[in-house]
């Protein structure tokens, strides 16, 4: 009842922000861009059209994060900033009726707009080559979907945590920069090794580095791809030696993306509730 | 005198005159020993170093019309905003109808109509939509087109709440405050951004409202305002309750006290008037002398005393006002209240 009224009211005002539509509007045509120019070398239809989906699962790990933050990271700061938390706590709303009602409605948005871009993709693809590779796209729908939802986790938490704009501001351009940039070039293993290895001269530990580098969501979401892709476009995630690949343990298969997942959906969140409980909010 | 404009307020003047029956509502469980509507126990509040509300007692009982006053910074919202439990205390308790109010913030909430302070209207929602949703929120059936026009904004239901002016806002966070039919108002700085005409409306609107048996809690930094609805007033100043009293009491308590203005030829430093006896306050600005009394009979001895040693050129007596007694136990009562406590004691 009480999360409705915080939801509901939410949602009204997430619909009626341009700033979000125009958001989605531009990621539903670069996901319609990236099926239309996925190139053929040739393959069966089926294939290239698998192709296409994992060309789109690139596009959704670089920019679906920069979506769900974006949509996530004023979401209590906001309230806390303007004074509009002090009308969701005039009325009979708790806590953690503000906070599950934000996050639910941020959740609802971001699902939303990863639907949007996979509605598209999807489309365009059938045209394409006439055939919907179902496993692929809903797998890859449903990684991505979870994927994004690990950032608006993420953000609602420090939303949360956070009382000025300039707070929450620098924490979603650190998160973005430390989880999704720095893997993209220099990565977790790359510091793991430095220290590890160069400086405190423990010799080389291949799989200690990998298990830095699957912290990332970014990583996880990548291994996590793997599980709903066919045999042939799987990819190897990790940096490894030949030898190392070969005894891999259980905490760097691609099942274990859903631990790293499951971990970003509930800690932070949990941390980020427990600090808004205890909050002044004024 | 304000009985003359608000007929309800001599009923409401006591709780404990509540027992004649004229009141609308039932008694509260609990026959004869009711709930306090509100009550803080050894209430603190601490921002780093600064103590924001100091060890503060405050009892208010059901049906009460209560002022709070105090200068800004005094710990008016602070407490207000521990009533509400946005804030937590530093030490002792809040109860609000009997419930702890951090344990139980809803059920609170259920019962309570808040015109909150440094609130915000940033949805892109109409003023209607805004009203509708605390409707719906209180899950009550108010109907808002009445709720609308009890504050002036039939007209301008339709307009996005954000665009409002300061003082549509603050009438619409009134309506919003009023759904429901609360049993306990609480309204921080309610007049904040009216113009004369709107802060009488609201004035009338907070008198039918306790009328109705409604406990109104009511901030303030202007005794004129909280003088002219309330029973009872508790004065803030730096965190701490410095008096509280109906203002009745107020008045006894400033009572005897009387103030005397001497303009004499020359500046009337030094003659000794502070020695007298029942005398409070002395204080010389150019050719003026101004000396408060306990009480107006010495105003004689004053005159007596100050002719004898200077010239004096004109005498203009007054009655100390509630506003002077505010002013003492506020910001000008810092250093000449500690003083005039001391005479007075010998």
């Amino acid at each position: 009842m009480s999360i409705d009224s915080v939801l509901s009211k939410d949602l009204t005002s997430v619909r009626r922000s341009g700033a979000l539509w125009g958001v989605a509007v531009c990621l539903t045509m670069l996901a319609t861009m990236v099926a239309y120019v996925n190139i053929g070398r040739g393959a069966p239809p089926l294939r290239e059209a698998q192709d296409a989906y994992g060309l789109l699962a690139g596009l959704v790990g670089v920019l679906v994060p920069i979506v769900a933050i974006v949509a996530s990271y004023m979401s209590i700061t906001g309230e806390r900033a303007s004074g509009g938390i002090k009308f969701l706590l005039a009325f009979p709303n708790t806590r953690r009726d503000v906070f599950a009602g934000k996050l639910l409605s941020r959740l609802a948005v971001v699902g939303v707009i990863v639907l949007f871009m996979f509605v598209a993709a999807t489309a365009i693809t059938v045209a394409k080559y006439g055939v919907l590779p179902v496993g692929v796209a809903v797998g890859v729908f449903a990684v991505s979907l979870v994927y994004a939802w690990a950032f608006v986790a993420l953000s609602v938490a420090f939303s949360s945590a956070t009382a000025s704009r300039s707070q929450a501001i620098a924490a979603a351009v650190g998160s973005y920069f430390l989880l999704v940039i720095l893997n993209l070039t220099f990565r977790f293993s790359q510091v793991v090794r430095l220290v590890y290895d160069t400086i405190l001269g423990l010799g080389e530990n291949p799989h200690l580095y990998a298990a830095a580098d699957y912290v990332s969501p970014y990583i996880a979401y990548q291994k996590a791809a793997n599980l709903v892709y066919p045999a042939a476009m799987e990819r190897q995630v990790f940096r490894l030696p030949e030898e190392a690949r070969e005894t891999l343990p259980v905490y760097l298969t691609d099942e274990f993306s859903l631990v790293v997942f499951a971990a970003w959906l509930v800690v932070p969140l949990a941390l980020g509730y427990l600090r808004f409980q205890r909050s002044d909010l004024q | 005198m304000h009985d003359a404009r608000y007929g309800w307020s001599s009923v409401h003047r006591c709780p404990s005159r509540h027992s004649d029956g004229e009141r609308p509502r039932p008694a509260r469980p609990g026959g004869g020993l009711t709930v306090p509507t509100i009550e803080t126990r050894g209430l603190t509040k601490s921002f780093g170093d600064v103590d924001a509300v100091l060890d503060l007692d405050l009892t208010i009982e059901a049906g009460e019309v209560f002022g709070f006053l105090g200068p800004n910074g005094a710990g008016k919202s602070t407490t207000i905003n521990l009533l509400l439990d946005y804030i937590r205390p530093t030490s002792g308790s809040v109860e609000v109808f009997g419930m702890d109010a951090q344990r139980h913030p809803a059920k609170i909430r259920e019962r309570v109509g808040v015109l909150p302070e440094g609130y915000g209207f940033d949805d892109p929602l109409t003023g209607r939509e805004y009203l509708d949703w605390a409707i719906g929120t209180k899950d009550a059936d108010d109907d808002p087109a009445a709720l609308l026009d009890l504050v002036s904004l039939t007209d301008d239901a339709g307009r996005m709440a954000a665009d409002y002016s300061k003082g549509m806002q603050q009438r619409l966070a009134f309506a919003m405050a009023l759904v429901d039919d609360p049993d306990l108002l609480i309204l921080d700085e309610p007049s904040t951004g009216l113009d004369p005409n709107g802060v009488r409306t609201m004035r009338e609107n907070v008198a039918d409202v306790a009328a109705d048996g409604t406990t109104v809690f009511f901030s303030s930094h202007h005794l004129a305002e909280v003088e002219a609805v309330c029973d009872r007033v508790g004065v803030m100043n730096e965190g701490e309750l410095v008096a509280v009293d109906s203002i009745d009491g107020l008045r006894d308590t400033v009572g005897g006290h009387a103030a005397i203005e001497l303009e004499c030829a020359t500046p009337p430093t030094e003659l000794g008037v502070e020695a007298l006896d029942g005398v409070v306050d002395v204080a010389v600005e150019d050719h003026t002398l101004t000396v408060t009394c306990v009480d107006p009979g010495r105003k004689i001895d004053v005159v007596t005393h100050v002719a004898e040693r200077a010239d004096v050129v004109d005498i203009l007596s007054t009655t100390v006002s509630l506003e002077t007694l505010f002013n003492e136990l506020t910001e000008g009562g810092r250093e000449g209240g500690g003083e005039t406590t001391a005479e007075v004691a010998q």
